[in-house]
């Protein structure tokens, strides 16, 4: 697994684990707020980091140039 | 509900609701352009189908920064609805937020390493100057009511009847502000087709997902705080029909407008901010 899939599986389940405990224990409003912040969007977007599709590693490096730079 | 529940369930209807109010945008647009358009969900759709598409990172993108500005973009957004409909909290920190998402379009553009992106953050600085008379809005709101906390403001409406009517033209300022951030609005210059996607552009795959998620939220809010400022407390039906007249209308501007070039179209939101400020102070004074 690479370091990108460690990552995001570790950052989604500290996200999950926050947004459940806040809607179960009712902590104080700005742990709820803290958590509300930075743990919504970090669910979604290390949800997004492991349900998107990946290339064939040898094709990968083709997508990641950039064709534009010429200034 | 506990406050985490309702701020959840406040996010999930923003999204919704916008992601389907910009695809009604798009239908309504193709309908007076002559043309079938989309179903109204393909935004909706799409957005999900983002998040399954393969993805790659450009070599010239600035990491991590070009991932986290997408975050940024989210954190921000869902800090309006907490302001907004779950604690009705000041208008000022709706204002911050989205001072923030200018300078998410910038840094968006800038951290990609694409010329076009770059050509868009450029542009975002530059069309932030139309945007100053969001805080002249501020100022005649505060002048008329006193206060800048949201429920004070709706119950100010609910004695003295809806802002929209005793100050007309700072409605129609925000009104200008709504139009700016709607796609192919004649103001979004920062997503300009000229310059493909603008800040968007080597955002792809899932980052486009992300974003279009956010930008869906930003657009029920964007339209929340306008009939909540405006109008006062509404049931939801209430929102949601004032939401999907707005959406019309602004799709109706949109579809027989061309987007202005940079310099015309700062130019075109200044002007009618000066009005808007001039007019709606001879009106608080007389």
């Amino acid at each position: 697994m690479d370091k990108l899939k460690t990552a995001s599986w570790f950052i989604f389940i500290i996200s999950v684990v926050s947004i459940v405990y806040a809607l179960v224990f009712n902590p104080a409003v700005w742990i709820v707020y803290t958590i509300a912040l930075l743990f919504i969007p970090l669910s979604i977007l290390s949800f997004g980091l492991l349900s998107m599709a990946r290339g064939k590693k040898e094709e990968e490096e083709d997508k990641r140039r950039e064709p534009f730079i010429g200034y | 509900m506990n406050l985490m529940g309702n701020i959840i369930l406040n996010v999930a209807i923003a999204f919704l609701v916008g992601s389907v109010l910009f695809g009604l945008q798009r239908k309504i647009m193709a309908r007076i352009q002559m043309r079938p358009g989309p179903p109204i969900i393909q935004h909706l759709l799409h957005t999900f189908k983002f998040f399954i598409k393969e993805s790659a990172f450009p070599k010239t993108a600035a990491m991590p920064f070009y991932i986290a500005i997408t975050a940024m973009l989210c954190v921000i957004w869902v800090a309006a609805v907490i302001v907004g409909p779950v604690t009705e909290g000041s208008l000022l920190l709706f204002f911050a937020i989205y001072a923030i998402h200018k300078i998410v379009e910038h840094n968006a553009g800038s951290s990609s390493g694409s010329p076009y992106g770059k050509l868009s953050c450029v542009r975002a600085v530059y069309s932030a100057a139309a945007e100053v008379p969001l805080f002249a809005v501020l100022i005649i709101i505060y002048l008329k009511t006193g206060t800048m906390i949201i429920s004070n403001i709706v119950t100010f409406q609910s004695q003295h009847g809806a802002l929209l009517l005793s100050i007309p033209l700072a409605a129609l300022m925000f009104f200008v502000l709504i139009l700016s951030k709607s796609p192919y609005s004649p103001f979004a210059i920062t997503k300009g087709k000229d310059i493909v996607s603008g800040y968007e552009t080597e955002h792809f795959g899932l980052l486009r997902g992300y974003l279009m998620f956010s930008e869906s939220i930003a657009w029920y809010m964007l339209l929340w705080i306008f009939l909540t400022v405006f109008i006062g407390g509404l049931n939801p039906v209430g929102y949601l029909i004032g939401m999907v007249i707005i959406t019309a209308f602004v799709a109706l501007i949109n579809a027989v407008t061309p987007i202005l070039n940079p310099n015309h179209s700062v130019m075109t939101q200044v002007t009618l901010a000066f009005i808007g400020i001039a007019g709606s102070i001879i009106t608080l004074l007389y």
